[in-house]
Formats: C-alpha cells, sequence, structure tokens
C-alpha cells in the first residue's frame, strides 16, 4: 500500500524546509454519515513526529480540529546533504505509519 | 502442585505476550487528553496554563484569511525570528475542541510553522508560544462563512 505520508523538502538560504502531507480522514466525531444519519466515529491522528538522523526534532500532539489531510510545512537548522528525515504519525485507533525522505544535495 | 504452577506459568505467559503486543510508541500515552477536551475555551485554557502569565508578542507573526469562506480547511501560517522558543500551541476560540494542536520543537527548529484548521464559527485564533518557560501570545480574528468542525 502506497504511504499515507508525503514529504518534500527544500534548501532555503539558511534553512531546509519540510512540507508533510498525510492522508487521514481527521473525524472528530461529531459528524454524521450523510447517508445513514449515524455519527462517524472520532479518527483522528494524536501523535505526529519528525525525526532527524534519527533524533526526535519536532513532537506534535493533534485534536479533531485539524483538517482532513493534514498538512504541515517547518523550517530546520543545520540540516545537510544526506541527512535522514522519518516523520511518523499515530492514530486515536492505533493506526500508524512512517516514512523516512533523504534530504538532497543543494541544487 | 503442579497444575498450579503451570497455570500460573500460563498466566504470566499470557501477560508477558500482551505486554509485548502493545504498540512500542510510548507517545501515545503521553498524548495529553485533558488538552483535547470538549469543554469551553476559557476553562480548558486556563486548566493547560494555569496562572503562568502570558504576554501579548507582535514579535510571533501570525497569518490567516480574514474571511474563511470554507471552515473546514483555514491555512495558518506562524513566524518569528525570536530564538528558544520550544512549545507552540494552537487554539480556536468557538471550537467544541479548542485545541487544535500543540508542537515541541527542539534547538534545531526556526519558528516557521504553517497548518490547516478546523474553525466550527467565527472566532478568535490563538496561538501561545513558550520561549524559556515564559508565554507568548498572538490572536487574530477570522470570520467564518460555512463552518468546517461538523454538527458539534
Amino acid at each position: 500500500m502506497a504511504s499515507s505520508i508525503k514529504i518534500r523538502s527544500q534548501r532555503l538560504a539558511q534553512v531546509t524546509e519540510i512540507k508533510v502531507l498525510i492522508k487521514h480522514p481527521m473525524e472528530n466525531g461529531r459528524n454524521r454519515d450523510p447517508l445513514t444519519g449515524e455519527l462517524i466515529p472520532a479518527h483522528f491522528i494524536q501523535e505526529l513526529t519528525l525525526e532527524l538522523n534519527g533524533k526526535a526534532v519536532i513532537s506534535a500532539e493533534l485534536g479533531g480540529s485539524m483538517s482532513k489531510d493534514p498538512f504541515f510545512s517547518f523550517r530546520l537548522k543545520n540540516v545537510r546533504a544526506g541527512d535522514r528525515l522519518v516523520v511518523s504519525w499515530r492514530d486515536n485507533q492505533g493506526f500508524d505509519d512512517h516514512v523516512e525522505h533523504a534530504i538532497e544535495e543543494e541544487v | 502442585m503442579q497444575r498450579r504452577t503451570f497455570m500460573q506459568r500460563l498466566i504470566q505467559l499470557a501477560i508477558g505476550t500482551f505486554a509485548m503486543s502493545l504498540p512500542p510508541n510510548r507517545a501515545v500515552a503521553a498524548w495529553p487528553r485533558e488538552h483535547f477536551a470538549t469543554a469551553e475555551f476559557d476553562r480548558l485554557f486556563a486548566r493547560v496554563f494555569g496562572n503562568q502569565e502570558i504576554v501579548d508578542s507582535d514579535e510571533l507573526v501570525l497569518q490567516l484569511p480574514e474571511v474563511a469562506e470554507n471552515g473546514a480547511v483555514v491555512p495558518l501560517t506562524l513566524s518569528s525570528t525570536l530564538e528558544r522558543i520550544d512549545r507552540i500551541y494552537i487554539w480556536v476560540e468557538k471550537n467544541p475542541t479548542p485545541l487544535a494542536a500543540e508542537f515541541a520543537f527542539d534547538q534545531s527548529v526556526a519558528l516557521y510553522l504553517t497548518a490547516r484548521i478546523k474553525m466550527a464559527e467565527s472566532c478568535h485564533v490563538v496561538v501561545i508560544a513558550q520561549q524559556d518557560g515564559r508565554l507568548l501570545r498572538r490572536r487574530q480574528w477570522v470570520k467564518v462563512v460555512q463552518g468546517g468542525c461538523g454538527t458539534g
């Protein structure tokens, strides 16, 4: 199965910008199924972590007020070509995913 | 006697197997359920920050649309030249669960963040940044045309 996570990195002058897009419904448990009228159970990412070369640099806790298919950008200092970035998430239903991204040479 | 020992072993084994089958991610246990509770903003905000002093800061640059047509996806950008910010909180005053996210940054993260939040109705979006244990605040009013938090 394709990863739920897409990562892009771009070297800027002083920092490296990391963009993370995650495919996830981010249901907060208050929406109703338009066909059945039943409440859709809460299903949202609770934990998001960015690790650079094995060290957590960003850890985020999220709630159901984040939009569907969460999209973030961050800027990291002191990132070098060849550094390995791992982005991982875990949701309230126990599902998780992670993907690794190699920082490329400056272009 | 032997049977009891066997049963005890069996139980120990079962417990051990169960413990091993638990997800190794300790972060989930740390997810602060009480911060993400469904509660009135003022009450929850006070619960999270207690009576710590919070200072309004123009050095936090918060960009949000003045008018959000669709409350389901409201883009937010926070940037600043401030150093040593190690924690960010994003609050939406009128959402049923007012805390949208909290971020912990280490020293290698520059203060720049974009995210997309849901807004149930027009209200302030409040960002709190922690610097050396000091709390800084910046907020902006967003008019929401169509609410995006479902029926809540």
